[in-house]
C-alpha cells in the first residue's frame, strides 16, 4: 500500500510538472473530470452521428465535439465488457472468464470464473481515488452483489446502483422465480425501496448531478460512471416517449438497414466498398409479411428509439448541469454501448418452458404485454434479431456473438483530452479495455504492481492519449491484437485481420479468417484461401489462451442451437419468387370483358 | 428464436379479432329510458358487420316504447320486449361511420288511468325500426385495417348521430299503449368518448356523454286525440373502466328534460327526470359479447315524476371478413 502511495505521490508530482504548475499556484490547472457514459446494448449505428435515424441530439453534439472511433471493441455481453473497463485485465483473469449466468461445470471453482469482478484486480475508481478524483457511478453494476464487490467496496465514493443485469426501469421487479427482486445500492446501502417517481433512466441522472453538486466545493476533480440501464430489454419509457415514431418502422429492417448504410458511407463512418451482412436467415424478408406483423413488430423498434431517445434527453441534462456549473469545458466524455445491440428473446429464454417456475413468475410479473402497454411496468417486449441487425449496421449477428455485430460498438470521446479536430472520424483499433490505462494517465496516476498487497494481472489495455493527441492514428501497432472468448465462441483482431470460431449455425464450430477492413460484414471466410494466415492467427490465439488463463466452457448457451434454429441456406432477396412476384397486368389494349353466349 | 417473427406476427390476430368485435358495440338500442349504453359509440375495424339482440324487461309509470316518456300518473307499465338490428361500419369522407337499423318486437302490458277513462291493456307485435347515422367528427381516423387497429386509441373522439324512427310498428287507436307510437321521431346528437389513462385490455378507463335532442311528429290519432310532443333533451355519461381483459363494467347516469306532451290543447308536465345504474360487460369470445345493465330513475316520488326501472340483457354477434379469414387460416 505504502509502494503505491508513494507511486501515486511521485506520478502525480509528474503531472504538475507536465503542466508547469505547482501545487501552490493560483493558477493550478485543475485536472479534468472524466465522465464514462455506457448505454446498456446500444448498438453501433444508434446515433445519429453513427448513421441512426433515431433523434440523439446530445450524443450528436458530444461527438461533434469530439472524435467518434469507427473499430473501436467491447467484449459480447455486459459484464465481460463491465469487467474489462473497470479493470482494463482480460476477462479471464478478472473474474468474467464467464457470465455469472452461464458458468460451465469444468469453470466452477477456478480463479478467473467467479462470475464477478473478482477481488484480485484493482479498479479505476479505486485507482483514480488514490489520485484524488471525487468517484461516482449511477446505473446497472452486474459485476457482483456481495458487500465487497459492490460499487462501494470497489472505489466508488457515492453510489446509486442497480445490481443486477436487466430489470425493470419502474420499480424492483427482476427477471426470475429465484432472483425475483432487483438488488439496489445507494451509497454502499441495500436499499429496501426505490425512491418515490422512480424511473431509472431520470433517477440515475438526478443522482449524479447530486454527487456532483455536493462535491464540487472542495475543488476536486470527479470520475462519473454513468452506466444506464437503457436501452437494455424490457423497453420501459414515460408515456410522452412512446408514440414519437408511430408507423415509422413499418417499412422494415431490410430498408432500415440499406439507409443507415448509406448514412453511415455519407458521415465517413464507413468506407464507399462497405456492404451490409447478410440478414440472419431466420429473420424474413420483411416485405413479405403481412400489414398487421409489420405494425407489430415495428411497433418494437418506435419503442426502442424512443428510449434511445429518453436516454439522450437525460445525458443532456448531465452535460447542461456540467455548463452550468461550469464544469463543461474540462469534462472529458467518454460514449459507447457495452457490447451489440440485443437480438435474443430474453423473455423467452427465462420463461418459455410452460409450467416452469419461470413461466409463472412471468405471468404473474410480466404479461403486461398488451401492444399498448409496452413500455408500462410489467411489460415485457424487445426488438428481437431483425432490428438488433439493423441497430448494429452493417454488421453481422448481436450480442452474445462474436461477429462484428455483437462485439464492436461505436465511440465517442470529447472534452479536454481530444485535441484532434473536432467531429473528426478515427479508424484506429481500439478496446475498450484501454479506457484504463487511458484514464489512468489523464489523472496524472498509474497502474500498480500490486495493490492492497496483492500481485494485479497485467492490463491488457494501451492509452488512447497519443490518438487523441493527434500523433497517432491507433494505440496499437500492425502486431498487437486483441482477442475474445465467451460462451466457447472465440475471436482474434489483429490490424485487418479477424479469426473466428463460433458454435455452429451461427459459426461454422471451426475456425474462419475474414478481413474485416475490406470486409467488416464478414461475408467472406478466407480461411481456406489463406492457409498461411490463418495458421499465424491460430498461433496469436494460442498466445492469448496461455497468457490469458483461457478455460474453454464444458456448456455453453449456444450448444444445440443448431437443433432449434432453421436449416440455414444463403439470404437472397427476393427468393422463392413464389411468395415475392407480383400480379401481372396485361397490356390495357389487350383487355376484354368476358364474350356473352349467343342465343 | 426459431418462433420469433411467428410469434410477433400472428399471435395478435386473436387479440385483433378481439378488438374489432369489441369495437363493434356501437348500435342504436332504442330503448329510451335507458338511453344508448355505456361503449356506445367506441369504434371498430371497418368493414365490421354486428348483430345485436336485445331484451328488455322494464316497468314504470311511462310507455317504455313512448320516446317521449309521457308519465301516466297512476299507471302501472309492465313491458318485456326484444330487440334484433343490424349494424355496419364503413368509413364516410375518411371518417368512421356507421349505419345501423334495429326493429323492436315483444309485447306491453299497462293498467292507465287517463282522463277518467282505466285502461288495461295488453300490446304485442313489432315496434317502430329505427334508422342510424354515426359520424365521427373529431378523434382518431378511422380503423381501416389491422395495422390502424393496433394503433387506436380513442383519445377525445365526437360523433354526430341522427336517427330516425319509422312509424311502421303495430298500433291501436283504441288504447293508449302501444308498441308502435304512429309518428315520426328521431334524434340529433353528439356523443363523446374521453380515454382517461393507456388503451390496454384490462385497464381500459372512458368517460363518455351523449348529449341529444329528440324530435317528435305529432301523433293524430292518439285514442282518437292529437297529441304533440316538445323537443325532448338527453344527457347521457358513463364513467366506464375494464375489470379484466375481458370483463368491464360502468356507472351509468341519464337525464330527460322537456318532452312536454299535448293531447288536444291539454298541456302535460315537462320532463325532468334523473336515471342511474351500472352496466356489466363481458367479451365471450372473440365474436361474442354479453352485457348486463340495469338503471332506475331517482327523485321520482312524486305521481308526477317519472319512475322507470328496467334490466336489460344485450347479446352481440360481430364479425369481420378479414378476421374470419385469418382464423379460417389458423383453423379455428
Amino acid at each position: 500500500m505504502k509502494k503505491n502511495l508513494l507511486i501515486t505521490v511521485v506520478m502525480l508530482s509528474f503531472v504538475q510538472v507536465l503542466y508547469g504548475q505547482s501545487s501552490s499556484s493560483q493558477s493550478e490547472k485543475k485536472r479534468p473530470n472524466i465522465v464514462i457514459i455506457l448505454a446498456d446494448d446500444m448498438g453501433y449505428s444508434d446515433m445519429g452521428m453513427f448513421g441512426s435515424e433515431i433523434k440523439t441530439p446530445n450524443m450528436d453534439a458530444l461527438a461533434a465535439n469530439g472524435v467518434r472511433f469507427t473499430n473501436f471493441y467491447t467484449h459480447a455481453s455486459c459484464s465481460p465488457s463491465r469487467s474489462m473497463m473497470l479493470s482494463g485485465v482480460d476477462t479471464h483473469l478478472n473474474g468474467l472468464g464467464n457470465m455469472d449466468e452461464w458458468t460451465a461445470p469444468n469453470q466452477v471453482g477456478l480463479d478467473g470464473y467467479e462470475g464477478h469482478l473478482n477481488t484480485k484486480v484493482t479498479t479505476i475508481p479505486l485507482l483514480l481515488k488514490d489520485a484524488g478524483y471525487h468517484t461516482y457511478m449511477v446505473g446497472k453494476w452486474h459485476l457482483g452483489k456481495s458487500p465487497e464487490l459492490i460499487p462501494a467496496a470497489r472505489g466508488f465514493e457515492r453510489d446509486f446502483t442497480l445490481l443486477d443485469g436487466m430489470g425493470s426501469y419502474w420499480d424492483m421487479t427482476n427477471m426470475t422465480a429465484l432472483v425475483p427482486k432487483s438488488l439496489y445500492t445507494e451509497d454502499g446501502k441495500y436499499l429496501t425501496e426505490l425512491p418515490k417517481n422512480f424511473y431509472a433512466t431520470e433517477t440515475y441522472t438526478d443522482k449524479l448531478i447530486n454527487f456532483i453538486d455536493e462535491g464540487k466545493g472542495d475543488g476536486k476533480p470527479f470520475f462519473a460512471y454513468v452506466s444506464h440501464q437503457a436501452p437494455h430489454d424490457p423497453y420501459h419509457l414515460p408515456t410522452e416517449w412512446r408514440d414519437r415514431h408511430v408507423g415509422e418502422y413499418d417499412f422494415g429492417w431490410d430498408m432500415q438497414r440499406l439507409q443507415r448504410l448509406k448514412k453511415q458511407k455519407e458521415l465517413g463512418i464507413l468506407p464507399e466498398s462497405a456492404n451490409l451482412a447478410e440478414r440472419m436467415w431466420f429473420v424474413p424478408e420483411y416485405s413479405v409479411l403481412a400489414p398487421a406483423a409489420r405494425a407489430v413488430v415495428g411497433r418494437k423498434m418506435e419503442l426502442y428509439a424512443g428510449l434511445m431517445e429518453n436516454l439522450d434527453f437525460h445525458i443532456g441534462r448531465l452535460v447542461d448541469h456540467l455548463k452550468k456549473i461550469g464544469e463543461y469545458e474540462n469534462t472529458i466524455f467518454i460514449l459507447f454501448g457495452d457490447n451489440g445491440a440485443e437480438g435474443n428473446d430474453l423473455g423467452e429464454m427465462i420463461a418459455g418452458q410452460p409450467g416452469s417456475l419461470n413461466s409463472l413468475f412471468f405471468a404473474s410479473k410480466w404479461s403486461n404485454n398488451h401492444i399498448n402497454a409496452w413500455g408500462e411496468p410489467g411489460s415485457y417486449v424487445g426488438y428481437g434479431p431483425g432490428w438488433a441487425q439493423v441497430s448494429m449496421t452493417p454488421f453481422s449477428q448481436y450480442k452474445g456473438w462474436l461477429g462484428e455485430g455483437g462485439i464492436r460498438n461505436a465511440l465517442i470521446v470529447s472534452g479536454p483530452i481530444n485535441k484532434r479536430e473536432k467531429g473528426s472520424i478515427n479508424h484506429g483499433l481500439m478496446s475498450i479495455a484501454d479506457i484504463m490505462p487511458t484514464l489512468l494517465e489523464v489523472a496524472g496516476t498509474s497502474y500498480p504492481k500490486s495493490y492492497n498487497g496483492n500481485a494485479l494481472p497485467p492490463m491488457i489495455g494501451k492509452s488512447w492519449t497519443k490518438v487523441l493527441a493527434g500523433e497517432a492514428e491507433s494505440p496499437r501497432t500492425t502486431q498487437d491484437y486483441i482477442a475474445w472468448e465467451l460462451f466457447g465462441n472465440r475471436a482474434l483482431r489483429q490490424g485487418e485481420w479477424k479469426l473466428r470460431w463460433e458454435f455452429t449455425p451461427l459459426g461454422i464450430s471451426d475456425w474462419e479468417l475474414f478481413n474485416v477492413a475490406a470486409d467488416p460484414a464478414e461475408r467472406k471466410d478466407l480461411a481456406d484461401a489463406n492457409p498461411e494466415k490463418l495458421k499465424e492467427m491460430l498461433g496469436l490465439w494460442d498466445d492469448y489462451v496461455k497468457k490469458n488463463n483461457v478455460v474453454l466452457p464444458s456448456r455453453s448457451p449456444f450448444e444445440g442451437l443448431y437443433d432449434q434454429l432453421p436449416a440455414r441456406f444463403p439470404v437472397d432477396y427476393g427468393y422463392p419468387p413464389l411468395i415475392n412476384k407480383r400480379q401481372y397486368t396485361p397490356p390495357t389494349e389487350l383487355m376484354n370483358t368476358p364474350k356473352e353466349k349467343k342465343n | 428464436m426459431k418462433r420469433y417473427i411467428p410469434k410477433a406476427g400472428f399471435s395478435y390476430f386473436r387479440n385483433f379479432a378481439f378488438l374489432a368485435i369489441v369495437l363493434t358495440y356501437c348500435l342504436p338500442e332504442a330503448t329510451f329510458a335507458q338511453g344508448d349504453g355505456a361503449r356506445f359509440y367506441w369504434k371498430g375495424l371497418m368493414g365490421t358487420n354486428a348483430i345485436p339482440v336485445i331484451y328488455n324487461s322494464m316497468g314504470g309509470n311511462a310507455n317504455p316504447f313512448d320516446p317521449s316518456q309521457k308519465v301516466i300518473p297512476g299507471s302501472n307499465f309492465s313491458a318485456s320486449m326484444s330487440m334484433a338490428g343490424y349494424a355496419k361500419m364503413l368509413p364516410i369522407f375518411k371518417r368512421s361511420a356507421m349505419i345501423s337499423v334495429l326493429v323492436p318486437m315483444g309485447r306491453i302490458n299497462g293498467e292507465a288511468s287517463l282522463n277518467g277513462l282505466d285502461f288495461s291493456s295488453t300490446s304485442r307485435g313489432f315496434g317502430d325500426p329505427m334508422v342510424q347515422f354515426t359520424i365521427n367528427l373529431i378523434g382518431p381516423k378511422p380503423i381501416m385495417n389491422i395495422p390502424d387497429m393496433i394503433r387506436y386509441k380513442p383519445g377525445f373522439s365526437v360523433d354526430l348521430i341522427g336517427s330516425l324512427a319509422v312509424p311502421l310498428g303495430t298500433y291501436d287507436n283504441t288504447s293508449p299503449i302501444n308498441i308502435g307510437q304512429n309518428r315520426w321521431y328521431g334524434r340529433v346528437g353528439l356523443p363523446v368518448v374521453w380515454q382517461i389513462g393507456s388503451w390496454v385490455p384490462g385497464k381500459r378507463t372512458t368517460f363518455e356523454f351523449v348529449p341529444a335532442v329528440w324530435l317528435l311528429s305529432d301523433n293524430t290519432d292518439f285514442v282518437g286525440k292529437t297529441m304533440s310532443t316538445e323537443p325532448m333533451y338527453q344527457i347521457e355519461g358513463h364513467l366506464t373502466r375494464d375489470f379484466m381483459e375481458r370483463v368491464w363494467g360502468s356507472f351509468d347516469v341519464i337525464s330527460y328534460s322537456g318532452g312536454k306532451a299535448t293531447i288536444d290543447g291539454q298541456e302535460g308536465t315537462a320532463l325532468n327526470n334523473l336515471g342511474m345504474g351500472g352496466t356489466l360487460g363481458y367479451h365471450m369470445n372473440d365474436n361474442m359479447q354479453l352485457t348486463l345493465s340495469y338503471l332506475a330513475t331517482i327523485n321520482d316520488s312524486k305521481p308526477e315524476d317519472l319512475k322507470m326501472d328496467g334490466f336489460r340483457v344485450t347479446l352481440l354477434f360481430g364479425w369481420h371478413p378479414l378476421v374470419e379469414g385469418m382464423k379460417r387460416l389458423k383453423g379455428e
